[in-house]
């Protein structure tokens, strides 16, 4: 069949890299038009779940909206179904810590979803100081024909009651009830950073800038701090905690990372605090890089298992690495992201760029990775053929379907046409939040405050 | 010259992120002050180093300087803000001379013993060359004085050696270095840092027990 697709085609001979030759096309967008962000609306987190269907994010203010795919249309198989708004609730809100005369935020650092179990969903959403656990339900049929109660919840006269009836249920138009289940709080004197589901799917992790709490998900008033990196004496703080996560298959295992970027890999079968991990991934600093700046570049901003398990990959400011768990002593293979930057460092560290804290992610079969970069630019990288590809999150290609044009920096000297001279670079346009598809080649980009939703092309 | 004006210039925005972020919504966070007064001490031991370079066959120098009062604290220092140093660590330099007072910048990573009154006695510096007298410590009470000869000598002797180990951590006497530098604001015009909020003027100078700066340093301790 004829398929307008093959019309595009003609436009675009070139094969763009990345991810097995792979052509990313725009699919959606969601969130305000306008260039006027409000803070509210920035997007702090994006989360697939793990079946695809469902697509999580988090705000600054609070509030969490959830995508549904729509089921594939069969006929038209141009592309996969769309995601639609699902539910929106209110996960956190703003508090106040009389005690420290702090205020809360109730930004949404990060949203994780447990694996389904029944009809409802389950997801963790954190945010400065509390985890809560939301039960996401759907209700599509209500009891219809009380005898003592009118439609509308009136109760009706007894006395006009002549006969009895029994309810049945009816459909009704689809309504997705969030609600909180357990609210695990008061655990974290510092700022939760990340959170993670065991393997076991009973447990789960939540660490802050100085400890790592392991929670069950059934009990709210106990945790037991697995990792304590405090000093006794706080003006000997040397490194924090930056991110943590369970090993996706072994119960037992979890890494954190540290904002002098290392990883530490820690066994709880060892002991109960695993303050003596077992193993630390580390990479002697290259001597010709360093600089002035050098040490908070390379603070790590996420780290993430492959679905695999044998591999993690971690996300410093300028570069990607991809470590072998049975490698300590340096990565297998580093992606430099904006190699660009390393000499506007110190602009960067005045406009408080430098501290910006980029995510990355799996594709499902760990073939390729993706990570953020400024200017609504997005960098994949394919393990394999070690191609990569610059992608740009822009409303100017928004016609479904539209093949994007691989973008290209110029670093120095002569600016070829359609490169872009890093001066010219959006740095306030920065894609922080990314996350592919657990199965698919559908990923969702969020720049300040809109989702972008690309797809590979199907023909 | 260039490399000692970025470093300053450094210390200075570096100072004032940790002031602004101690004013954001959630509090202050560990890991940007933490990334702050990194920063902070390599612009510090850039800048000493870049000092030492130029002023090579000065370093056999008389060690007691009189002193710029608007480099002063007037009120009385703090001393809960200080703590005493352990050997081989550097003294902290005295804010920058002169012209450049609101501009000038002390790092926070490091600091000597430090005296608890301060002397208003306006200093020269036969090191002054219009902007570095601060490298030197001032010349304030007897007692003082004489730790600060100390503090002068071994500052420059270990400046000739390479950056001691990472031993400190983020915040040794960060209390010390803001008080520094908000004096310095206080008492200086509208030239302040590139940003200065004015929310910082604002804040009460004479108050020693309950400065802004010992809040701070509760902020910071007070986990």
């Amino acid at each position: 069949m004829y398929s307008k697709l093959h019309e595009n085609n003609l436009n675009f001979p070139f094969r763009a890299g990345g991810g097995n030759d792979i052509q990313w096309c725009f699919s959606q967008v969601k969130g305000a038009v306008d260039d006027d962000v409000a803070e509210a609306d920035i997007i702090s987190t994006v989360e697939f779940n793990h079946s695809g269907e469902l697509l999580a994010t988090g705000d600054k203010g609070g509030r969490v909206v959830i995508f549904q795919q729509e089921q594939e249309n069969k006929i038209q198989s141009h592309s996969r179904g769309e995601y639609n708004v699902y539910s929106t609730f209110q996960s956190h809100e703003p508090e106040f810590d009389y005690l420290k005369s702090l205020e809360i935020e109730e930004k949404i650092n990060k949203i994780r979803w447990l694996p389904q179990k029944n009809a409802a969903q389950f997801l963790l959403s954190t945010n400065d100081k509390t985890i809560k656990l939301w039960k996401i339900s759907e209700r599509d049929k209500r009891p219809e024909g009380y005898n003592l109660k009118e439609e509308d919840g009136r109760y009706r006269d007894p006395t006009t009651v002549t006969t009895l009836r029994v309810p049945v249920f009816r459909p009704m138009d689809l309504m997705v009830e969030a609600s909180p289940r357990r609210i695990f709080a008061n655990a974290h004197t510092y700022h939760i950073n990340s959170i993670s589901i065991n393997s076991d799917y009973e447990t789960y992790l939540s660490a802050d800038d100085l400890r790592i709490n392991l929670w069950h998900l059934e009990i709210t008033d106990r945790s037991f701090n697995i990792v304590d990196i405090k000093p006794a004496n706080m003006e000997e703080l040397t490194e924090v905690i930056t991110a943590a996560e369970f090993h996706p298959n072994s119960c037992n295992t979890f890494v954190y990372s540290s904002s002098k970027g290392t990883i530490r890999l820690c066994d709880m079968r060892a002991s109960a605090l695993c303050d003596r991990h077992s193993k630390l991934f580390e990479e002697p600093e290259d001597p010709s890089n360093r600089s002035f700046f050098s040490e908070i570049i390379s603070s790590i901003s996420d780290v993430k298992f492959s679905h695999s398990g044998r591999y993690m990959m971690t996300r410093d400011y300028l570069s990607v690495k991809i470590w072998d768990l049975n490698m300590e002593n340096r990565p297998v293979e580093t992606y430099q992201v904006h190699e660009y930057l390393r000499s506007k460092l110190c602009s960067l560290y005045e406009n408080d760029c430098i501290f910006d804290k980029f995510e990355c992610c799996w594709n499902g079969s760990d073939s390729v990775v993706m990570t953020g970069s400024y200017n609504n630019f997005f960098r994949m990288f394919d393990r394999n053929t070690k191609r990569d590809i610059t992608l740009e999150a822009s409303r100017e290609n928004n016609k479904p379907r539209t093949v994007l044009k691989p973008r290209k920096v110029c670093a120095s000297g002569k600016r070829k046409k359609d490169e872009i001279s890093v001066d010219s670079l959006d740095f306030n346009k920065k894609i922080l939040h990314t996350a592919w598809h657990p199965k698919e080649n559908i990923i969702a980009v969020a720049t300040t405050n809109n989702l972008y939703i690309f797809q590979d092309k199907v023909n | 010259m260039e490399v000692q004006k970025e470093a300053q210039r450094i210390m200075t925005l570096s100072v004032w992120k940790m002031y602004h972020s101690r004013m954001q919504r959630g509090g202050l966070r560990l890991h940007r002050s933490l990334q702050l007064s990194l920063v902070m001490r390599s612009a510090r031991e850039l800048y000493l180093s870049a000092k030492v370079e130029a002023l090579e066959p000065e370093v056999s120098l008389p060690p007691a300087l009189p002193s710029d009062p608007r480099l002063h604290p007037p009120r009385e220092a703090e001393s809960t803000a200080e703590t005493a140093t352990p050997d081989g660590e550097h003294p902290s330099p005295e804010p920058m001379d002169t012209q450049e007072a609101p501009t000038a910048e002390e790092t926070s990573a490091y600091c000597g013993p430090r005296p608890a009154k301060v002397s208003r006695k306006r200093r020269s510096s036969s090191l002054s060359d219009g902007g570095d007298a601060g490298l030197v410590p001032s010349k304030k009470a007897r007692l003082e004085e004489k730790e600060e000869e100390e503090g002068a000598s071994s500052e420059v002797a270990d400046c000739l050696q390479p950056p001691p180990a990472q031993a400190e951590g983020a915040f040794p006497n960060l209390a010390r270095v803001l008080q520094r530098r908000f004096s310095g604001l206080l008492n200086c015009s509208p030239a302040a840092p590139p940003t200065a909020p004015p929310a910082c003027e604002a804040k009460p100078a004479c108050r020693p027990a309950d400065s802004m700066l010992n809040v701070l340093v509760r902020a910071v301790v007070a986990f």
